[in-house]
């Protein structure tokens, strides 16, 4: 007797599913189950979302964060930036957690990724060359590097630091990078030796 | 320190084990291969989250097991837990997850070991000194083993790039140099400053256990010259030809001199475990000094390669109130060590099963 499982259409939607990140076969079998389950017009708008959202949206050509369309992003659209300055992080998605503190109103550039020569990843898969146009052509004059602390983003910010001040821009260039320690707000004893270590390393005078 | 409700799951020969360890000196009999030293690795692998035996974790699960678990409970109040499973390990303090073993490693225990693979320490190569400061550091300093962890991560990509192009691409390289003397220059920092601190330890000890009027001077001997930064700066003709890091903290050693002599290569076999013997003690005091608390001592199987002299004098300098785990084979040496072992609590280790005894 042959053993009976799903039919080929659900067994095909479950291991999309499982794809998922942070999705097991478990998880996979149910969400997959509850969707065919769910009511109404759910399943199509679910999957008519993501093919729009796939259609739609690119990297935006100048800085790199997400973009409908052919026009450049709301970051290199909004008028009321600040052009003098370009902030670069790792990834489009590291570009939110900066805006939502306020304390920054120029612009951003993402890199795609950090350098990591054992995962084949050199700085000419980064998008640094579109960086120096961008600082050519326009009125920067500061470069917030805003990369991980790990060894990679390390290494990345001290390239690209190298890197930008071999441009020959006949201005002046700051190149700065994020201070690192203290979590706001705590008290002392609640921070651990080597937090604190680098607090004191990157102290400033008052 | 004290570890107490020791449980092993799938560990080495163990499939399930259950111990209560006494509050002292805990003596493990039993012939060869019966478990007595993966039982006193457990601890090790338990509380640093390393084995003096292996670097890897698949070696600990039990022959045919993907999985391995360890608890223990510290001082009677806090549950330790690490577990091992198909490659992830997880770590648990008083039953909830901790992610960062930085965390893990600070709320765990201090530990020394000692065993007979010790005697690596002199006459072996550098690697095995190197194994033992970075052991020790680890223990005393926290900014310690972050740094280490990034140095050798970042010496790998630099090696890597040494390597990968015909002509190498130095401003890449030297990305990762500065890197590299940043992280570098902590661990060179630390290990000089454990140094210093072990040597006046180191020589006490061994004149205790020793019994000599030799004295033992150990130094710190740096594989970077006296600036990190100038020795890379300088060392690049040679990194170009060789296509590796040539100079860094990963060249250190340790120096050996009994009575200004390299104890690696003129001492004799006693006086070069006895040496062995006086950098683990100095360990032990200076973790009991500088951590104001007691570390928890593993000695597997080297009492019965010492002569009753030294076993009295090495019993009688290790910290009394420190827990020790004693593993040994025979058992006719104890009974001239009565006092000082009259009060153990003896477990017998047959088959991966143990029993208390006494």
């Amino acid at each position: 007797m042959r053993r009976v499982g799903y039919p080929a259409e659900i067994v095909d939607l479950i291991s999309h599913l499982k794809r998922l990140p942070g999705i097991g076969p478990k998880s996979a079998e149910r969400i997959a189950i509850w969707l065919l389950r769910a009511k109404g017009e759910f399943a199509f708008e679910f999957s008519g979302a993501i093919r729009s959202a796939k259609e739609q949206v690119a990297f935006c050509r100048f800085c790199g964060f997400f973009a409908s369309g052919q026009d450049g992003c709301d970051f290199c659209n909004d008028p009321d930036r600040n052009t003098e300055c370009i902030c670069v992080v790792e990834q489009p998605t590291d570009m939110l957690p900066i805006e939502r503190t306020g304390a920054f109103r120029g612009h951003y550039h993402s890199l795609g990724g950090k350098i990591s020569p054992l995962d084949n990843i050199g700085p000419d898969e980064l998008r640094i060359d579109s960086l120096v146009q961008r600082i050519k052509n326009g009125e920067v004059n500061e470069i917030i590097l805003a990369v991980g602390s790990d060894v990679e983003g390390e290494a990345t910010a001290s390239f690209l630091a190298d890197h930008l001040k071999r441009i020959d821009l006949g201005r002046p260039l700051a190149i700065t990078r994020i201070a690192q320690g203290m979590p706001a707000g705590g008290g002392l004893e609640s921070a651990d030796e080597l937090t604190l270590f680098r607090a004191l390393d990157g102290r400033r005078s008052l | 320190m004290r570890v107490s409700a020791l449980r092993l799951h799938q560990f080495r020969c163990f499939g399930s084990l259950s111990c209560e360890l006494g509050e002292g000196v805990n003596l493990f009999t039993g012939d060869n291969a019966q478990g007595k030293t993966s039982l006193v690795e457990s601890i090790c692998v338990l509380l640093r989250l390393q084995s003096p035996r292996t670097s890897s974790s698949s070696d600990l699960a039990q022959f045919g097991a993907d999985a391995f678990g360890i608890r223990a409970i510290l001082d009677g109040e806090r549950e330790l837990s690490h577990s091992w499973q198909a490659g992830k390990r997880r770590l648990a303090l008083d039953g909830s997850p901790c992610r960062k073993s930085g965390d893990y490693l600070e709320a765990s225990g201090l530990v020394v070991w000692m065993g007979n693979e010790d005697i690596q320490l002199v006459r072996g190569a550098g690697d095995s000194r190197r194994r033992y400061l970075d052991f020790a550091a680890s223990q005393l300093y926290p900014d310690y083993r972050p740094a280490l962890l990034a140095y050798e991560k970042a010496l790998r990509s630099r090696n890597f790039l040494l390597k990968r192009d015909a002509s190498p691409n130095w401003r890449q390289i030297d990305a990762y140099s500065g890197v590299l003397i940043r992280h570098g220059e902590i661990v060179i920092r630390r290990r000089s400053e454990l140094v210093s601190q072990l040597q006046p330890w180191a020589a006490e000890a061994h004149t205790h256990v020793g019994g000599s009027r030799e004295t033992l001077a150990i130094s710190y001997v740096s594989g970077s010259g006296s600036s990190f930064t100038q020795s890379l700066a300088e060392s690049q003709p040679e990194e170009l030809r060789r296509r590796v890091t040539v100079v860094g903290p990963h060249r250190d050693d340790l120096q050996l001199l009994i009575d200004g002599r390299s104890a690696g290569q003129y001492a004799s076999e006693g006086q070069q475990r006895t040496v062995a013997l006086s950098l683990k003690l100095a360990q032990a005091r200076l973790l009991q000094e500088r951590r104001q608390t007691m570390p928890i001592i593993l000695v597997d199987d080297i009492f019965g390669e010492l002569d009753p002299g030294r076993r009295n004098a090495l019993l009688s300098y290790l910290p009394a109130a420190a827990q020790k785990m004693i593993t040994t084979t025979h058992l006719n040496w104890l009974d001239s060590n009565g006092g000082a072992l009259s009060s153990a609590a003896r477990f017998h280790v047959h088959a991966g099963e143990v029993v208390r005894i006494s």
